[in-house]
C-alpha cells in the first residue's frame, strides 16, 4: 500500500503546483468569504425571520430554517455534483497523461513498483484531490449556515460524498483512456462523454420512447444500461443534501453501478498498462 | 556474479495496424560482470535504448531471458537496488531539487533524509541550487539533479542512459569522477554514451551493439589492441639504415619506428638487432586504437 500512497502524493504535490487549482481553491474561499460576512439569518424558536443579503432585506417569509435552506442546499448539491464533476474533468485530465510521459514513466517504472501502483496511485492521488475540493466547498458552506442558523444537517456533506463517488466513474475512464493514447484533451473528451452519457443514462426510461420499437430502443437501452446513472445520482445527492426522501429507487443500486463500471474501466486500462512498453 | 545477464534477448515493436514490426533487439546476448564499468556503445537506433529499457523491464522482451543482480527486472525488490537515469528524465518543473529527492527516495522505500539529499546535491554540484524550482534549471543541471535521484540509497547498479548529454566540460569532469567513485564503491556501472572518449575514461568493458545485435564485446583493452604493432622510440641518432634492414619502419617524429612483431620472442630478437647496430631504447609500447576507431572498424566489418 505504501508505494500507491506515494505515487498519491506525488501526484497530489504535482496538483499543489498547479495553478488553476490553487486558484479554484482561492474562488472557493473567496466565494465563501463574501457568504459569511455579506449573508446575515435571524432565526427565532427554530424559524427563519429575516435574512439580509449585502444588508438588503430578502422578503421569504417567516419559515422553519431546514425548510428555508432545503432550495438553497439542493442547488448547492447540484452545482458541487455537476460543477465538480466539469471541473475535475478538465482540472485532472492532464495527470496520467503527465504522469505517463516520456522520461517520466520510465523514471517510475524504475523504481522499486509494480506497475499497477502507479495507476492506482494516479486514480487514488486525483480522488483524494476531489474529495478535499468537494469537502471543502461542502463543509464551508455547511459552517457557515450552521453558525448562522444553529442548523447542522448532514445531508450536504453526504452530498458531496456522493458527487466524489461519481466522478470516481468518471476518472476511471479518463485514467483508462490515458493507458491508450497519452494524451490530455483525449482524456477530457472521454471523461465529458461519460459524464454526458451518464446524464442521458439516468434518465434511460423517459428517453426510450423517443426510439422506435425494436433493435434502436433495445440498443440504446443495452448501452445505457452499462453506463452509471449520474443524473439519477446528482437528484439523489440533492434530495439528501435538503434531507428529504430520496426521488430514486435505490441509491444502493446506482453506487454498486458505479463502482461496477470503474472497477471494470480500471481493470482494462490495468490489463493496457501491464502489456504496454514505454 | 553477474550484475546483468541477457540470453538471446529479442525485441520486436509491433505497430496495431501493422503486420510487421520493426526488431530493435535480434538476439542480443551479454554479461556484465559484478562491479565492472561496462560502456554500451553504437551508432543511433543500434538498440541500446531499448536494450536498457529491456533490462529495466520497462519494455517487455519478445524473446530471450533477462537476469539483474541475480533475479528479475520486474521484482521490486531487484529494482530498489538499481539507480536508473534515462536519456531524457522529464522533471516536475515546479518542483525544488530537495522535494523530488524527497518523492524519489520515498517511492524507493526509503525513509527521506533531508541532510542525505543535500550531500547527494552538493556531490553532483547542486548545492547552490536546491531550493530553486527545477522549472529554472539548465540542462545541464536537470541531468545533474536525474544523477542524484539515480545515486539515491548507493545502489548496487547504476543504468546510466546518455548521462552528461547537456553538461558542459568542467562538468563532465565532475560527473566522471562522481561514476569512477562509485565503481570503486564497488557499483556495477552500465552506461550509455556517445562521447567515446568519455566511455573510454570511465569503462572497462565494453559492447559494441549494432542492429539490434552484440557484433563485439570485451576488455576494452583487449578491444583497443592494435595486433602485433609496435611502436618504439629510440635515442637520437640512431642508424635509420641499420634499423631498416632489422625490420624497423621510421615513423613520423625523429626516433620514431614501428616493427610488426607476432610474439615476445621476434619483438626482442629485432630489438637485439637494433641495439647491436647502436640504437639506444628509449620506449616500447603496443600500438592500440582508441574506441572511435574500434567503433568505426567493427562497423565496418559489419557491413
Amino acid at each position: 500500500m505504501r508505494p500507491v500512497l506515494g505515487i498519491a502524493g506525488y501526484v497530489l504535490r504535482e496538483a499543489a503546483s498547479r495553478k488553476f487549482i490553487l486558484a479554484f481553491l482561492i474562488g472557493i474561499t473567496l466565494v465563501l468569504f463574501v457568504l459569511s460576512l455579506s449573508l446575515k439569518l435571524e432565526v427565532l424558536d427554530g424559524a427563519l425571520a429575516a435574512t439580509r443579503l449585502f444588508g438588503e432585506e430578502m422578503y421569504l417569509g417567516i419559515r422553519a430554517v431546514d425548510v428555508a435552506l432545503r432550495p438553497l442546499f439542493m442547488a448547492s448539491a447540484y452545482v458541487v455534483f455537476y460543477g465538480g464533476i466539469l471541473f475535475g474533468i478538465v482540472a485532472c485530465s492532464d495527470f496520467a497523461p503527465s504522469l505517463l510521459s516520456p522520461g517520466r514513466i520510465e523514471h517510475l517504472l524504475a523504481l522499486p513498483l509494480q506497475r499497477w501502483h502507479i495507476l492506482a496511485g494516479t486514480f487514488l492521488g486525483v480522488m483524494t484531490l476531489a474529495l478535499c475540493g468537494s469537502l471543502y466547498g461542502s463543509v464551508g458552506l455547511w459552517l457557515i449556515f450552521g453558525v448562522k442558523t444553529g442548523y447542522w444537517p448532514i445531508g450536504p456533506l453526504v452530498a458531496a460524498l456522493l458527487a466524489c463517488g461519481s466522478f470516481a466513474a468518471v476518472y476511471a475512464v479518463m485514467l483508462t483512456t490515458a493507458t491508450l493514447v497519452r494524451s490530455a484533451a483525449l482524456c477530457a473528451a472521454t471523461g465529458f462523454l461519460t459524464f454526458v452519457a451518464g446524464i442521458i443514462a439516468g434518465y434511460r426510461s423517459s428517453i426510450a420512447p423517443v426510439f422506435e420499437e425494436g433493435l434502436s430502443r433495445k440498443l440504446f437501452l443495452a448501452v445505457t444500461a452499462v453506463i452509471p446513472r449520474l443524473s439519477a445520482l446528482a437528484t439523489a445527492s440533492a434530495d439528501l443534501a435538503a434531507s428529504q426522501p430520496l426521488g430514486v429507487k435505490s441509491l444502493e443500486l446506482l453506487l454498486a453501478g458505479v463502482v461496477v463500471f470503474g472497477l471494470g474501466v480500471l481493470a482494462v486500462g490495468l490489463w493496457r498498462f501491464e502489456g504496454k512498453d514505454y | 556474479m553477474s550484475a546483468i545477464e541477457v540470453s538471446g534477448l529479442q525485441k520486436t515493436y509491433r505497430s496495431a495496424f501493422r503486420r510487421t514490426g520493426h526488431d530493435a533487439l535480434r538476439g542480443v546476448d551479454l554479461t556484465v560482470p559484478e562491479g565492472s564499468a561496462f560502456g554500451l556503445i553504437g551508432p543511433n537506433g543500434a538498440g541500446k535504448t531499448t536494450f536498457i529499457k529491456a533490462i529495466l523491464g520497462i519494455v517487455h522482451p519478445t524473446a530471450g531471458t533477462v537476469k539483474v543482480l541475480g533475479g528479475s527486472p520486474e521484482d521490486p525488490s531487484i529494482r530498489a537496488r538499481i539507480g536508473y537515469l534515462p536519456e531524457r528524465l522529464h522533471l516536475p518543473g515546479a518542483w525544488t531539487a530537495t522535494a523530488f529527492l524527497h518523492t524519489v527516495a520515498k517511492l524507493k522505500g526509503h525513509r527521506p533524509d533531508t541532510a542525505a539529499h543535500l550531500r547527494l546535491l552538493e556531490r553532483v554540484g547542486l548545492a547552490h541550487a536546491a531550493g530553486r524550482k527545477i522549472g529554472g534549471y539548465s540542462k545541464g543541471m536537470r541531468q545533474r539533479l536525474g544523477l542524484a535521484a539515480a545515486l539515491l540509497g548507493s545502489p548496487s547498479l547504476l543504468v546510466l542512459d546518455e548521462p552528461t548529454d547537456g553538461i558542459d566540460p568542467v562538468g563532465r569532469v565532475e560527473v566522471r569522477t562522481i561514476l569512477q567513485e562509485e565503481v570503486r564503491r564497488g557499483t556495477t556501472l552500465f552506461l550509455n554514451s556517445h562521447l567515446l572518449a568519455e566511455t573510454e575514461r570511465v569503462c572497462d568493458r565494453v559492447a559494441i551493439l549494432a542492429d539490434g545485435r552484440v557484433l563485439r564485446e570485451g576488455r576494452l583493452e583487449e578491444l583497443a589492441r592494435g595486433g602485433a604493432r609496435w611502436a618504439v622510440r629510440f635515442a637520437p641518432g640512431a642508424d635509420a639504415g641499420a634499423l631498416a634492414a632489422a625490420g624497423f619502419q621510421a615513423g613520423s617524429t625523429e626516433g620514431l619506428f614501428h616493427v610488426e612483431a607476432a610474439d615476445p620472442a621476434v619483438l626482442n630478437a629485432a630489438l637485439d638487432k637494433a641495439r647491436a647496430a647502436g640504437a639506444l631504447l628509449v620506449e616500447l609500447r603496443r600500438e592500440g586504437q582508441d574506441l572511435e576507431a574500434v567503433l568505426t572498424s567493427t562497423m565496418g566489418v559489419a557491413a
